[in-house]
């Protein structure tokens, strides 16, 4: 663009960057103006709904648990997000700061760990939470993924690039390995958890089959599988049904706007989602 | 100097020791290592090994119980017409997915990089889609191809196109979810690859344009090369994600029409959960595993290396 002149390449750099942010939030926009259209509106043409109305919210909310499902979501992103910091940052400190017998061989089991996809995991966890009689309960939706390869990869590898100085000092002090981890790793490693943090609970908001699978019961449904059922129900209520997503996107959306910080380091940093 | 210095390692050294003597460092290694090792050795290694275990066995007509039959699984399994269409399906899809989400990935990256006036609410927009879970972004689309209210083809037909039956036909249904696939991606391509843009050096530039080379000239001999390694790494991740969606397939089409989307891990699910063949499932699974395995030993080379650079 260097070859345009300056007053010329000014806007035209704007205009470039608002018809993409345009045709890429377009999909969203749509369906917020469904959401606020009543069913004999949906289909009158333009993005702009003709009569805006909160009818489809007070539907979606009268005739499906849908705050339920944001609360089913909500307890288990929560519940994963913490044990993932928890189990992460107590194996990865020991991974980095305390000498054991076997503990290269333990580093080399959780790196391995990172290969293996939840995918192809799945089938036999389903048999096995089965077995332990989780079906349609929150510990299915919980359990299996309060430990995560990724997160004690991370956390370790962090813990490890602190300056040994800190630890040294802590060990003088007369700290055992838990004050040291409490009062001086985490600390310092808070950014690695926020980051780690809303990694895990985009993914765990965002988890589908395996909810699916493993919750039949329609008021322990997480909210990204109420959707289905939404759908299915209201076959021809696309208000309704985009009310109920939209409903479904405001927590995820908020979180992002207000800790987008974290979210963009936590993307970076894992470079996985889900 | 020596002496002091040797001291000094000494002393570092004996510390773990003499911690190691005390009461309580045994209880707390364990309360470190235990609860995450617990975890991942249920219900991460168990159904991993299990995976392998159920493939080589059947289920009898009851389900209660399973037999050791071999290979005959796999057999099968490569003998199976609708097995072949839904590899050919998950490979189509990603071939979609990755050259598109990336292209518009390094597009949005390209333009939100350096800072400018306004840049922030620039990149909330082109990063948004990663707030968007899974089946929110499938809904939206749902709605915004549907056949008679949806924007899109209202476009066509107001340019005299004809609207096209994006997800009901076997043809165009595939190519329609893995662009709504893409569409989901990139928010997160556009921040991975901001992050590798944001690493060149901007003398790199600089000293490009004292040369006198145009902005076109600056990217594909300055910016591609330099961002290849991030390339890689995304690509490799997308093509990762792609051979294993499943949400939006499950929301917009169900595998359908004409099990035209039934990729490799919905064929999965419907042979474990509606034809109730779960061993014929695992056999499935563990086929696709090799296949992820084979790329994920290739992110985690590319991972290793970004990590010990850094």
């Amino acid at each position: 663009m260097s070859s345009l002149p300056r007053w010329l390449a000014r806007p035209l750099f704007y205009l470039l960057l608002g018809v993409y942010a345009w045709l890429l939030v377009l999909p969203l926009l749509s369906l917020l103006s469904a959401s606020f259209r009543t069913e004999a509106d949906l289909f009158t043409p333009g993005l702009l709904p003709p009569q805006p109305t909160l009818e489809a919210y007070r539907e979606a909310l009268a005739k499906h648990p849908i705050l339920r499902y944001l609360l089913n979501s909500l307890v288990v992103s929560l519940a994963i997000t913490l044990g993932v910091l928890l189990t992460s940052a107590t194996l990865g400190y020991a991974l980095a700061r305390v000498r054991f017998a076997g503990q290269s061989l333990l580093f080399g089991f959780v790196v391995g760990l990172l290969l293996i996809p939840d995918e192809v995991t799945f089938l036999p966890r389903y048999l096995l939470v089965q077995e332990l009689g989780w079906i349609n309960s929150y510990w299915a939706l919980i359990v299996p993924f309060l430990a995560s390869p990724l997160g004690i990869f991370l956390m370790r590898q962090f813990i490890k690039s602190l300056p040994q100085d800190l630890f040294d000092a802590a060990r003088i002090d007369g700290a055992g390995h838990l004050r040291t981890l409490w009062y001086v790793a985490l600390p310092l490693a808070a950014p690695a958890l926020g980051a780690l943090g809303a990694l895990s609970f985009l993914g765990a908001w965002n988890m589908y089959l395996w909810p699916l699978v493993v919750i039949n019961q329609n008021e322990m449904k997480t909210a990204q599988i109420a959707i289905a059922q939404v759908q299915s129900v209201e076959v021809s209520s696309w208000n309704v049904v985009a009310a109920a997503a939209m409903l479904v996107l405001l927590p995820t959306l908020l979180a992002f706007l207000l800790a987008q910080r974290a979210f963009i380091r936590g993307i970076a940093l894992g470079g996985l989602k889900g | 100097m020596i002496n002091a210095k040797n001291s000094e390692r000494n002393l570092q050294k004996s510390i773990p020791v003499r911690q190691a003597g005390r009461l309580g460092e045994g209880l707390e290694v364990a309360l470190l290592l235990l609860p995450a090792l617990l975890l991942l050795l249920v219900f991460t290694v168990w159904p991993t090994l299990n995976a392998f275990w159920l493939s080589f066995h059947r289920e009898n007509l009851l389900g209660t119980e399973r037999d050791w039959v071999g290979l005959s699984n796999y057999a099968e399994m490569l003998r199976d017409p609708a097995f072949w269409r839904a590899v050919g399906a998950t490979f189509l899809f990603a071939a979609i997915v990755v050259p598109v989400q990336l292209v518009l990935g390094l597009l949005a990256a390209l333009m939100v990089a350096r800072p400018f006036p306004g840049v922030a609410l620039f990149r909330t927009l082109f990063f948004l889609t990663t707030a968007v879970p899974t089946a929110v972004a499938a809904v939206a689309w749902g709605w915004y191809l549907h056949p008679i209210g949806g924007t899109l083809n209202r476009w066509l037909e107001a340019v005299g196109l004809p609207a096209q039956p994006w997800l009901t036909s076997p043809e165009l249904a595939l190519p329609t979810l893995a662009i709504v696939t893409a569409w989901a991606g990139v928010g997160f391509t556009a921040i991975l690859l901001t992050a590798g843009l944001q690493q060149i050096p901007e003398d790199l530039y600089e000293a490009a344009r004292m040369d006198g080379a145009g902005a076109w000239t600056q990217f594909w001999r300055i910016t591609l090369p330099m961002l290849s390694p991030t390339l890689f790494l995304v690509a490799l991740l997308t093509v990762l994600t792609s051979l294993t969606a499943f949400g939006q397939i499950h929301l917009l089409t169900r595998g359908g029409p004409m099990e035209s989307t039934t990729v490799w891990i919905y064929r999965i699910y419907q042979d474990a959960f509606f034809n109730f063949r779960f061993s014929y499932a695992a056999a499935q699974s563990v086929a696709l595993f090799l296949v992820l395995l084979l790329l994920a030993a290739l992110q985690f080379r590319g991972l290793g290396r970004r990590v010990h650079y850094e």
